[in-house]
């Protein structure tokens, strides 16, 4: 009995032997991540952001702040505050009206989350909860570069990810824009003359009105350019009556027809347009109808209007990066350092050699030399093909320098459309002639095309494969065709497809689209614009691509 | 009853007392009863100039030394990460930050240099010369490995020590930029001294460590220094070597095969040797359909130049030699032949080398150094014999004054971003000339970086360069949690 007493034991030993080290309790994770969240974190960090919780519970942010959600959150610290509360002649936060407080609070806050990386010389890709864009940028004082918010505070800390967005703190409370464009404007001594004129014009209450209250949504954000005392003093403008004096041919600048109003008109953009904005686009629509201002950036300087038109350089004014980017509560101003006015430009023709762009220039052991495939991952900047066929230069046919574009169009296989930006036309009507050189890739091969501009299609389609019908001149022209080469070649055709109304002075697209029929040997030379009151059948061109006028 | 016991006790014992006491690894060879024999040391050496062939360290090489500078753009496939370099917006958290990969090989060097002297012990067959060669290799490629990181992160730990396990992990601090400049002297010192001059065969010379690779290493890192004539003194003693020259670039499709399509050209002198067994990851970042970089447009436009009126006048090193004019690809790494028929690399064609220094490099940074010690012509006539040789255009020669050290040392720079386009060093090189002097050519960084820049980002992008400690990369989140004495670059903090 004793031997089985102490084997029990023994095994009982055993298996507890056997068993111990594994009877650890295991921790067991119940929440699903260890993360703050923002108001978490301002609370970690109380020595920091004490003052600025305390306005959050009185404004009663701190509720959706600490739950879950995605929010880019920029956070003053208490010195912030206490220079916010000392430049705003007010000794506590409690003395601020709780609306203000709101306001302010708001204004810190965006439904998204925004890292640096995403900022920009510019505004911010999405709206404060205020209401206003928050606008950012870099600044280097003695060496040291941080990134700025609204020209008002400095990161000192960025990208704190936290469980419901990010948070960036910030050295000084960032306040919104309380005048309107008009009331920016008027404001400032600087821009007397023109806020007089826009006084004058009775544009004032355009530019004054709180993006909420506006029924137009077009004009809830506008951009003005506006030009100071001196700029105009120095074109010869030295006070409102001076330039009433030369623009205003009605003698009622509230008249939409007059040249004042009209004038005005041009220097307000649609939209909320930053340099950054500004500089990321070529040309920008007014509020003088069908009047645009195109930009440019030339290394460090914005110039709006520069541009070559005919062959001739127009040199642009400069948009004054100081004093530019001035946020109102509608929108923005800028402030150009010259004078500029809507140009009057007759509509002059354009003959477009579509086979000489620089891509292909650039490629001297081609251009003028032997045939270029392009791929749809290196097309010229102004040509596009949705694919699958991209288009192939060609040299060896002749005509105007020698050379024409072969764009495969059509079917299954090609690309079913193609579409050109045009050179700058000026705005007037034009009667569109496509000069092409005629030929078929087989027998039954055929191409129609439709001809739009813009989106907007033009009267008559047009065959690559149609050879053009010959009689006289001016039978062939009362049908629609013509001979553009010289000496006049029955296989390259010049095929009018209509006549179209250009409606701003800017460049346009042109496109090809295929209706019916699918071949490669879609051979475009060249695409002339001539105003409709001019001669459309010279000049034409010899094979260097010398003009002839008519003899 | 009894029998039980047994049974179950022995059960208890039977299945695991096999080999408790014995814990080699059955797989391997562990570190005491390696380091026996020469083979043993010249195989850990080997192992050294393996682990440059790591897809991750050529891919920082080229990340670091041309994603900020102006010759590359990236496509769409971009990762955002690098995008993110090109437009200033880096972060600690930038995969490109980590320098995992320098410091894995700078721990094989360490390896060698640490345990190298036993073999001595067992091996009496090998001589002290012997030794002090390999471990001159192993001196030389930290050197260079740390020479990099002095130029991308500034401030650096100096890890000088194997690190073998666990046990043996140190946390280091930061060294400032001139210990981290004393150390890699001080090894290249050591390997200068006892570095082979050749090794017997082409190969093998292109591809290891010689003493003309030291000399090479040294001139550079002289110049970053500023100690122009310890450069030119360094660069004398390859050039009168006599045992390199330039290829001869009349023909561009032989030119372009030998220099940079099969590599270890007698202009090599030390290169990183990929080859088909060991393919380098630059068909995925070049080559491919999908690629993520290409030629900047300037390349053409303004880098080499076009002569619009004769396609005959080319500079070898444009169109055909680093880049392919036509789709902007980068033809050094990508291309696998040149002339008047250029095709691309395949996928298993990938063995481009990376030309850490060539010939060309030597006589540019002497002529660098040259200028800056009011020795302006010498300078302008090396840089002749570099234009000549690459047939390069009147359209981007320049005359500067060779009483101008500035002038003639813009112009050089100008010639390096021809000459080396591609090769990870137009960062650097632009770096080395803006901080010139304490800072004194900012400007030259400026202009680049503003005529690179994206337009609606421009004057952020310029403010933060306008900051130069933004010039180096931050430490990498990761390496600041696993080494807590290391402090964040303070620009990123």
């Amino acid at each position: 009995m004793k031997t089985k007493d102490s084997l029990k034991r023994l095994i009982v030993f055993l298996l507890l032997l056997c068993g111990w080290g594994s009877c650890k309790k295991a921790p067991i994770i119940s929440d699903t991540s260890d993360q703050v969240n923002i108001i978490g974190y301002l609370e970690k960090n109380k020595a920091q952001f004490s003052d600025l919780l305390k306005i959050l519970s009185t404004t009663g942010d701190n509720g959706f702040l600490s739950v879950y959600g995605a929010y880019t959150f920029f956070a003053p610290t208490n010195d912030a505050i206490s220079a916010y509360l000392k430049a705003t002649g007010r000794p506590s936060i409690d003395k601020i009206d709780l609306q203000e407080l709101k306001d302010l609070m708001k204004f810190h806050l965006l439904e998204d989350t925004l890292t640096t990386p995403s900022f920009s010389d510019g505004k911010l890709p999405r709206l404060t909860m205020y209401g206003q864009y928050l606008i950012t940028g870099a600044s280097n004082t003695g060496g040291q570069t941080r990134i700025t918010v609204n020209r008002q505070a400095n990161l000192i800390q960025s990208n704190i990810r936290v469980s419901n967005g990010v948070i960036h703190v910030i050295d000084h409370v960032l306040v919104p824009a309380t005048q309107t464009l008009a009331q920016t404007i008027t404001s400032d001594p600087k821009y007397s003359v023109f806020a007089e004129a826009l006084q004058a014009t009775g544009l004032y209450d355009t530019v004054n009105i709180l993006p909420g209250n506006n029924p137009d949504s077009t004009k809830q954000w506008l951009t003005v350019i506006a030009e100071s005392d001196s700029v105009l003093a120095a074109a010869g403008f030295s006070s409102y009556a001076a330039l009433k004096a030369r623009y205003c041919h009605t003698g009622d600048p509230k008249n939409v027809t007059d040249s004042l109003y009209l004038y005005v008109r041009y220097h307000i953009l649609y939209g909320i347009k930053y340099l950054a904005d500004i500089v990321s686009n070529t040309s920008h629509t007014t509020l003088a109808p069908l009047e645009v201002v195109t930009s440019k950036l030339s290394g460090l300087t914005v110039l709006i209007n520069d541009d070559v038109f005919n062959g001739v350089h127009e040199p642009g004014v400069e948009l004054d990066r100081n004093t530019s980017d001035r946020s109102a509560s509608n929108g923005v101003v800028h402030s150009a350092l010259g004078h500029f006015a809507i140009k009057v430009r007759n509509p002059v023709p354009v003959y477009w050699d579509v086979a000489d762009f620089p891509e292909i220039r650039n490629l001297p052991a081609y251009y003028g030399k032997q045939n270029y495939p392009f791929a749809l991952t290196n097309m010229p900047k102004d040509i596009t093909v949705p694919g699958p066929s991209a288009m192939t230069y060609t040299v060896g046919g002749t005509y105007v320098k020698g050379d024409f574009l072969a764009i495969p169009l059509g079917g299954p296989g090609r690309s079913p459309w193609v579409e050109l930006k045009t050179p700058l036309l000026v705005r007037g009507r034009y009667k569109v002639w496509i000069c092409y050189r005629t030929q078929k890739q087989s027998g039954s091969s055929n191409n129609v095309n439709q001809i739009s501009i813009d989106g907007e299609p033009l009267q008559r389609s047009m065959n690559f494969t149609v050879n053009m019908p010959i009689s006289t001149e001016g039978e062939m022209e009362s049908q629609g065709w013509k001979w553009y080469t010289s000496p006049a070649s029955n296989n390259w055709a010049g095929r009018l497809v209509g006549t179209i109304e250009i409606r701003t002075t800017d460049r346009h697209l042109l496109r090809f689209t295929t209706l019916q029929g699918t071949q490669n040997n879609n051979n475009l030379d060249m695409i002339h614009f001539i105003p409709q009151d001019m001669d459309q059948l010279y000049p034409r061109f010899m094979a260097d691509g010398t003009p002839v006028p008519r003899p | 009853m009894k029998r039980t016991i047994w049974v179950i006790m022995f059960l208890c014992l039977g299945t695991s007392c096999n080999k408790w006491l014995d814990v080699k690894p059955q797989d391997g060879i562990i570190r005491d009863n390696y380091w026996q024999n020469k083979e043993q040391l010249q195989a850990a050496v080997i192992g050294c100039y393996a682990s440059l062939l790591d897809n991750s360290l050529v891919q920082n090489l080229f990340v670091w030394g041309e994603l900020r500078a102006d010759m590359v753009a990236a496509t769409l496939n971009a990762a955002i990460d690098e995008v993110n370099i090109m437009e200033a917006n880096i972060l600690a958290t930038n995969y490109y930050t980590s320098w995992a990969p320098l410091y894995r090989t700078i721990n094989y060097c360490n390896t060698v240099i640490t345990y190298a002297a036993q073999v001595m012990e067992t091996d009496k067959t090998l001589t002290q010369q012997q030794l002090d060669a390999y471990l001159s290799e192993a001196y030389a490629m930290r050197a260079l490995m740390y020479f990099y990181l002095l130029r991308s992160f500034g401030e650096v730990p100096l890890q000088l020590k194997a690190t073998s396990g666990d046990g043996t992990l140190e946390q280091l601090k930061k060294s400032s930029q001139q210990e981290v400049h004393a150390q890699i002297m001080k090894d290249l010192a050591f390997a200068e001294q006892h570095a082979v001059e050749t090794y017997g065969n082409v190969i093998t010379d292109k591809g290891r460590i010689t003493k003309y690779t030291v000399y090479a290493i040294e001139a550079d890192a002289y110049l970053w220094m500023e100690q122009y004539d310890n450069c030119i003194a360094a660069c004398d003693k390859i050039i009168n070597s006599n045992r390199f020259g330039l290829m001869d670039g009349s023909a561009q499709a032989q030119w372009f095969n030998s220099v940079f399509f099969t590599g270890n050209s007698n202009e090599s002198i030390f290169e990183f040797q990929f080859d088909q067994q060991k393919q380098n990851p630059f068909y995925f970042m070049f080559g491919a359909a999908n690629n993520r970089f290409i030629g900047s447009p300037r390349v053409m436009d303004e880098v080499y130049g076009i002569d619009l009126i004769d396609a005959t006048k080319k500079d070898i090193r444009g169109d055909g030699g680093s880049i392919r004019a036509a789709d902007q690809m980068i033809w050094k790494f990508a291309g696998a032949s040149s002339g008047t028929t250029m095709q691309v690399r395949g996928a298993t064609e990938s063995y481009a080398h990376w030309f850490v220094y060539r010939y060309a490099d030597v006589l540019l940074l002497k002529a660098e150094a040259l200028a800056w010690v009011n020795k302006g012509q010498e300078a302008l006539d090396l840089v002749k014999v570099i234009r000549d040789r690459a047939r390069a255009l009147v359209l981007t020669e320049r005359t500067p004054d060779p009483l101008s050290p500035v002038d003639v040392s813009s112009y050089i720079l100008e010639e390096r971003a021809r000459e080396f386009a591609f090769e990870g060093k137009r960062w650097y090189d632009v770096l080395r000339n803006a901080k010139r002097n304490n800072y004194s050519y900012l400007s030259i960084m400026l202009d680049m970086v503003a005529m690179n820049a994206p337009g609606n980002m421009q004057q952020s992008i310029l403010s933060k360069y306008r900051d130069v400690r933004s010039h180096y990369f931050p430490i990498n989140q990761y390496e600041l949690q696993a080494d807590k004495l290391l402090e964040q670059n303070p620009y990123y903090q």
